[in-house]
């Protein structure tokens, strides 16, 4: 009897399990395949198969083209994944830069304020990005006059004409403040990583007359690269996917990363009612993520239990 | 150049950077904040100092915020216990590791690397009215005749909650089941041998093993749900009405619509505050004695 029960109970969980899983994957799976449907299929026939997958013809894949066509070129997710790229990869690379050079020193050398540095640097972690978020739009405005101010006369003299200076509606601003921003999560990360490397590697180093900044460069950034590979995932996801200050830095539709590309097709697809070009720009939006984390999950689950046990 | 020099011109090198970029485009803006949530400024004209009087006006009831905050706590309470339940079950199952256990921890994680306006937009084409709607076409084969316009600004937060739910859970089950792998086997053998039950065993070595772990995930529900943004922003179109206003939604219309930047700056700070109380609070109620193991 008391084995019956745990069997149920065993079965229970399990179902408990698979139910979750389906409720998991289906919406995504219903988006994959919805998105290879015209507009009229999807009235016709929402949950279905579409035509293609049932019967495989080219005149069947005519929907799946003209669906990606209308959302990756005549709607400018071409043009927004290019600048979620452009603004992710810069950004990520200063990041990592400027973060692990942050992190060696305070890890690595004693000195006076070293522990007031840290702590600086971490009470970021307990700043909401809603908080500098206005006064950052207003010191974006003072800032480009101030630069504008500074450099158009010398760029006059030299005759190049006239330049204006503008960190508002620009990927250089938005970089500044993603990189800025994240700096106080890597910092953290980071240096707990550099302290965990042998001192031996560096003595070794400088016994053979190497300058700080060569050890740095070609032993501990080698050394160091599982952290910074943790670090690398963590802000992509996060950045790749931001949208806040998307929404208030950048205004021209040439300008926008990914999240805010698709916020604005949505509602002119909703308006217009075209749920092909919408089931595709979403599938656009989903999979670049997805892909990268099915390449580095072992990794990014390894950074979440690091970060897990040593709290 | 003495070595000591050369060190110290090294440490300014690599830390003056960094450093520079944070207190420029963090620590200075976020002090900045206390300064403009004392004025009255629509972000163009001359600023008037009204002391702490655009807190007041929030806090006296006469204005939206009061709701607003009432909506953050909705949204992180309500999705947040039953993410808490979800997670620590599946990473039980997991971690005893049944049959599948690998596919579960990939797939269950897969919504938290979507963007969130991507997940709003799936669930609003889930929970649409019209012929796609996932839901209202089971409802009616259920059947529901009319269909349940559940996005609509009197539901919309109850509907976020399936979605907070949907997406959350797969982290928090990682983070847990983490904690989990770090408790040394010998402790459950030791209960095995005393007969303990399986649910005996979880009440007792488990949780109060992994508490520190928990301690986080609580902070990090409590935090995510103040700063509750996207979402709402998304399924209203960018106009959120006084029943679905968060904190941050209702900053945003603040100054951005109604150029009112002191009231914006001073939910900012409000919403500050909240965070670092939480998190402190968070932090000394749930902390028991460590147990070292």
């Amino acid at each position: 009897m008391g084995r019956l029960v745990h069997k149920i109970g065993g079965g229970l969980r399990y179902a408990v399990l698979a139910a979750w899983l389906v409720a998991v994957l289906f919406p995504m799976i219903w988006l994959l395949y919805t998105s290879a449907k015209s507009t009229q299929e999807i009235y016709q026939n929402p949950f279905g198969l579409p035509k293609l997958l049932t019967s495989p013809t080219a005149e069947n894949a005519a929907a799946l083209v003209a669906n990606y066509r209308k959302a990756w070129v005549e709607s400018h997710f071409s043009r927004y994944f290019l600048n979620s790229l452009e603004v992710v990869s810069l950004s990520l690379a200063l990041i990592l830069l400027l973060g692990s050079m942050a992190a060696y020193v305070l890890a690595r050398f004693d000195f006076v304020g070293r522990r007031l540095i840290y702590y600086v640097f971490l009470s970021g972690l307990l700043i909401p990005m809603q908080l500098i978020l206005i006064p950052l739009f207003f010191q974006f405005s003072d800032m480009s006059e101030g630069l504008t101010g500074l450099l158009a006369p010398p760029v006059r003299a030299m005759g190049l004409g006239d330049l204006t200076v503008s960190l508002h509606d620009s990927h250089a601003g938005l970089i500044l403040i993603y990189v800025a921003a994240s700096l106080p999560f890597t910092v953290f990360t980071l240096t707990g990583f550099f302290r965990t490397l042998p001192g031996e590697v560096r003595e070794a180093a400088m016994m053979d007359g190497a300058s700080e900044y060569r050890i740095f460069f070609s032993v501990m950034m080698p050394l160091a690269k599982p952290g910074l590979v943790t670090v690398a995932i963590f802000n992509f996801l996060g950045l790749w996917n931001e949208y806040l200050f998307g929404l208030v830095f950048l205004s021209s539709d040439h300008l926008k990363t990914l999240p805010l590309g698709l916020a604005s097709i949505s509602m002119q697809a909703q308006y217009k009612s075209d749920f092909g070009l919408l089931f595709a720009g979403l599938v656009i939006a989903m999979l670049p993520t997805l892909v990268v984390y099915l390449i580095l999950q072992e990794k990014l689950t390894k950074g979440i239990t690091a970060g897990a046990i040593k709290g | 150049m003495t070595k000591q020099r050369q060190q110290r011109l090294f440490i300014l090198t690599f830390l003056g950077p960094p450093l520079a970029l944070y207190a420029l485009f963090v620590l200075l803006p976020a002090v900045n904040a206390f300064r403009y949530s004392l004025l009255r400024w629509d972000g163009l004209g001359a600023p008037e100092w009204v002391g702490l009087g655009n807190f007041r006006k929030l806090l006296s009831g006469s204005s939206d915020f009061l709701s607003a905050i009432g909506h953050n706590l909705f949204l992180t309470f309500v999705p947040g216990v039953l993410i808490l339940v979800l997670a620590l079950f599946f990473a039980y199952m997991v971690h005893q590791r049944i049959w599948g256990a690998r596919l579960f921890r990939v797939a269950f994680f897969f919504p938290n690397v979507i963007s969130s306006v991507a997940i709003a937009l799936l669930w609003v084409l889930i929970y649409s009215t019209t012929d796609v709607g996932l839901l209202n076409n089971l409802l009616k084969a259920l059947g529901q005749k009319e269909p349940i316009a559940f996005t609509e600004s009197s539901r919309l937060l109850w509907a976020i909650v399936p979605m907070s739910v949907w997406t959350a859970t797969g982290f928090f089950m990682v983070l847990f089941l983490a904690a989990m792998e770090n408790i040394p086997e010998t402790y459950y053998e030791a209960a095995k041998l005393d007969g303990a039950t399986s649910g005996r065993q979880f009440w007792h070595i488990t949780l109060p093993l992994m508490w520190d772990v928990l301690t986080i995930g609580i902070i990090f529900l409590v935090v995510g749900g103040l700063k509750f943004f996207d979402a709402i922003w998304v399924m209203e179109n960018g106009r959120p009405s006084p029943a679905t206003h968060t904190m941050s939604t209702l900053m945003y219309s603040k100054v951005f619509e109604q150029y009112d930047v002191g009231h914006g700056t001073a939910i900012a700070v409000l919403l500050f505050l909240l965070v670092l109380a939480a998190t402190l609070v968070s932090l000394r109620l749930l902390r028991r004695e460590r147990i070292e193991y």
